[in-house]
């Protein structure tokens, strides 16, 4: 009995540690991360220059898709990793969600612009039917088809964890 | 440059402190030993005092070569959120959390006279405490780093929620609390190392306990406070899992305080006692393990990397392990002699020890079913106030019972009174007088409510008749516990009271029109944009007449801040002694009209009336010439 005690009294804090162990270090997890594959949602939209409308077939291709804003702080933070990946050659095109255009293209001309196209998804519709709950996010898109997501900011260990598996799997870029 | 000598300072501090550590543990103990303890240790804090002095220094003058400050604070905050900014974010904070350690310890340092057998060891405990988080600070973040070559002009801003008094306040308190803790915490290690059962360590450490209750109490009245006027959900607690880790330490911590009056007179309960002291010191870390490694989302948690979550766990670990080990070790030592006197406060006690055991474990595992589950089956859940309603009210009411039936029991002696003579019988009869009333001018069969009324009314009942005949017979009192208890039994009603009379609706209003609500009728009359200085906001303006014709004006805001972006809440509430009329505004509907939130808040300001009454409780006992 008293043996028992000592060693609950001993073992059940630690296995408590043990488990926040696993969690903590369970390389996997990163959450927000979403691997369902599904095609992009029927869309026309204006690009952010409001220059012409943009439908599915003027995105083809290879392609990551981030959801970004001029109010959104997080999207300041994971710009300059964006413009590291356009440097790289990797084509981005953006999705301004809920933004007013003369803020978003004040943004991109303060800040640069690493996306080759920009939707501007004023009303969010676009971003509903992605199922987007806000920003930043962003889509690795192949041939039409989303095969990965990601909520919040991607940075180094998002992009080589989440994303570069998929691109080496698909041969993309 | 001045920077460089503040980190340089803490620097030296953790030398120091890592001295302080190693002359306790590897010498003997001599008058000498103990002389350069104590000295070292006060040298460490004042050098630690002067780097975080330096530290608001930089911060009050705008100093944005310092990473931290640059991004936290701004040049158009006032002087006091310029300080507040200090601990918005996880690094300032955490170097507050490390002053408050050695500041608990430099009090009891320079309180408790040097001969005092525990005195070298316990110093030596909260020293070493201190090199590990001192650590943690300098490795893995860094509140000194700078920015090079050239710091940016205004700064970032403070998170706008957190510009406010309550919250400038509220985290300081909650960290005294919590990490006020490591006083007992010492003590009880040094008690076990010392291995002598005639050591009186539960003495030493009373006041101590009690004092770092008292802040614990009061930082969670003014967080739960804060959440309610500033996050605009209404209500005053959420079950979130930072309210949670917050709460464990708060019970373990009421626990332990129960169990050490017990100790302090007999040698009873000790085993109780020095688990419990090392509970409340753990859970107050794995508060901050949670809180900052990013492990849970929640309006408190920091942005995070886990690395700094995995030295926490391994912190923790290495504490538990060492003085569980010791705790095992000297169980012999500590092993109860004799058994409790049936029905004897003791009994009474040891029967609470359980309950509480009990609600720390239900919300221990309330906070990580929903990670483990998640591990498991990759699926997000949320465990909330069903969960913790079906485990609390029952548990808490069955205690309180139970703490009822305590107030007539003698410390170790058999409960034997005539029932039908005592004031027991009194409080029973009024209280379902009282529930009577309650169920007629109601209506209601709400039976969760009367069980819990009765008993919060039991309790009322029983305690004032207890200082009524303290007073008029000079019957013994113990203040400390009358008033704690009445507290109680106040919170047990106004949450009752709360949560079967509050109401709430979203209205949609026209301009200049008038909306009815209960006995209310809302008239909105205006809406503006307004610019501020750093925020746009959306302010409204309604005049609200109640059923015996009085006029209020609320103007609740909507507002958006410039630098962040974020947009906030800003409620309009009307308080009255017994309801808050409570009003937000939403989104603006396409026919013109505008969502306004309208809460009945009954009894609200009783629940923080009851939490602050508690804190005084303590605040008696403290400055008590008596025993107790």
């Amino acid at each position: 009995m008293k043996f028992l005690f000592k060693s609950i009294v001993l073992l059940l804090p630690l296995a408590f540690i043990a488990m926040f162990y696993i969690l903590l270090t369970d390389e996997d997890a990163y959450p927000g991360t979403d691997y369902k594959t599904f095609d992009i949602p029927k869309f026309q939209l204006e690009n952010l220059e409001n220059t012409k409308l943009i439908d599915n077939d003027e995105i083809k291709g290879s392609f990551i898709l981030n959801v970004w804003a001029s109010w959104c702080i997080t999207c300041r933070v994971e710009h300059p990793f964006l413009m590291n990946l356009k440097n790289q050659g990797i084509k981005i095109i953006g999705l301004n969600y809920k933004d007013e255009r003369s803020d978003a293209i004040e943004w991109l001309d303060k800040y640069g612009n690493p996306y080759e196209i920009t939707v501007h998804d004023l009303k969010g519709s676009l971003a509903l039917d992605l199922g987007v709950t806000g920003a930043p996010e962003t889509f690795l898109v192949s041939n039409g088809k989303v095969v990965a997501h990601y909520q919040g900011e991607v940075n180094d260990a998002i992009w080589s964890n989440v994303f570069l598996p998929i691109i080496k799997e698909k041969g993309m870029f | 440059m001045i920077i460089e000598i503040s980190h340089f300072l803490s620097i030296l501090a953790t030398g120091l402190f890592l001295l302080v550590g190693l002359i306790s543990f590897i010498t003997t103990d001599t008058k000498y030993t103990a002389n350069l303890i104590s000295r070292t240790f006060s040298h460490g804090f004042l050098l630690l005092l002067v780097s975080f002095i330096i530290y608001i220094w930089l911060a009050i003058t705008d100093n944005f070569s310092v990473q931290y400050i640059a991004n936290h604070s701004n040049t158009e905050l006032p002087v006091f959120y310029k300080i507040s900014s200090i601990w918005s974010a996880h690094e300032g904070s955490m170097f507050l959390w490390i002053i408050f350690i050695a500041l608990w310890g430099f009090i009891f340092n320079i309180n408790i006279k040097n001969d005092e057998v525990l005195k070298p060891k316990s110093i030596g405990v909260i020293s070493l405490i201190l090199v590990g988080f001192l650590l943690f600070l300098l490795l893995t973040s860094n509140p000194f780093e700078i920015i090079l070559p050239i710091a940016p002009l205004n700064g970032a801003d403070i998170n706008p929620v957190l510009q406010d008094p309550a919250l400038a306040i509220h985290p300081p308190t909650l960290y005294l609390g919590y990490v006020g803790f490591v006083i007992p915490f010492a003590c009880a290690i040094s008690f076990l190392i010392n291995g002598n059962p005639d050591v009186r360590w539960e003495k030493l450490v009373q006041k101590w306990s009690v004092l770092a209750w008292v802040f614990l109490t009061i930082g969670i009245t003014l967080g739960s406070w804060w959440a309610y006027y500033e996050l605009g959900w209404g209500g005053y607690w959420f079950w979130d899992p930072v309210e949670n880790v917050a709460l464990m330490p708060w019970l373990a911590a009421t626990a332990f305080l129960h169990s050490l009056s017990v100790s302090i007179k007999s040698y009873h309960l000790r085993v109780w006692t020095i688990l419990l002291s090392i509970s409340v010191f753990s859970l107050s870390l794995f508060g901050a393990f949670i809180v900052r490694s990013g492990i849970i989302d929640s309006v408190h948690s920091f942005a995070n990397d886990p690395d700094r979550g995995l030295y926490l766990l391994m912190f923790i670990g290495i504490i538990l392990i060492i003085s569980l080990s010791l705790f095992i070790l000297r169980f012999s030592m500590i092993r109860p002699i004799g058994n409790i006197k049936r029905f004897s406060k003791e009994s009474f006690i040891s029967i609470n020890n359980i309950f509480f055991g009990s609600l720390i474990f239900s919300v221990m595992l309330g906070v990580t079913y929903p990670l483990v589950y998640e591990y498991l089956f990759d699926q997000k859940i949320s465990v909330g106030a069903p969960f913790y309603n079906a485990i609390f009210i029952p548990i808490v009411l069955i205690a309180s019972l139970f703490l009822f039936l305590s107030v007539d029991s003698k410390w170790s002696r058999n409960l034997n009174f005539n029932f039908f003579r005592s004031p027991m019988i009194v409080s029973i009869i009024l209280s379902i007088a009282s529930v009577i009333v309650l169920i007629y001018f109601f209506q209601t069969n709400n039976l969760t409510f009367l069980i819990s009324v009765y008993v919060g009314l039991l309790i009322i009942f029983r305690y004032c008749i207890e200082i009524f005949n303290s007073f008029y017979f000079k019957k013994f009192i113990n203040p400390f516990s009358a008033i704690a208890h009445l507290a109680l039994g106040l919170l047990l009603l106004s949450i009752s009271f709360n949560s079967l009379l509050s109401t709430e609706r979203a209205l949609s209003i026209r301009l200049d029109s008038i909306e009815e609500y209960k006995d209310l009728k809302i008239y909105f009359k205006d809406i503006k944009v307004v610019k501020n200085s750093n925020h746009d906001s959306i302010k409204a303006l309604f005049f609200i007449e109640n059923s015996r014709g009085n006029i209020v004006e609320l103007s609740p805001e909507k507002r958006r801040y410039r630098t962040r972006g974020q947009i906030t809440t800003e409620t309009a509430i009307h308080i009255s002694p017994l309801r808050d009329i409570y009003i937000t505004i939403g989104d603006q509907l396409d026919n013109g009209n505008w969502v306004v939130n309208v809460q009945l808040n009954y009894f609200i300001r009783w629940i923080w009336f009851s939490g602050c009454l508690m804190a005084m409780a303590g605040i008696v006992l403290i400055f008590s010439k008596r025993k107790v």
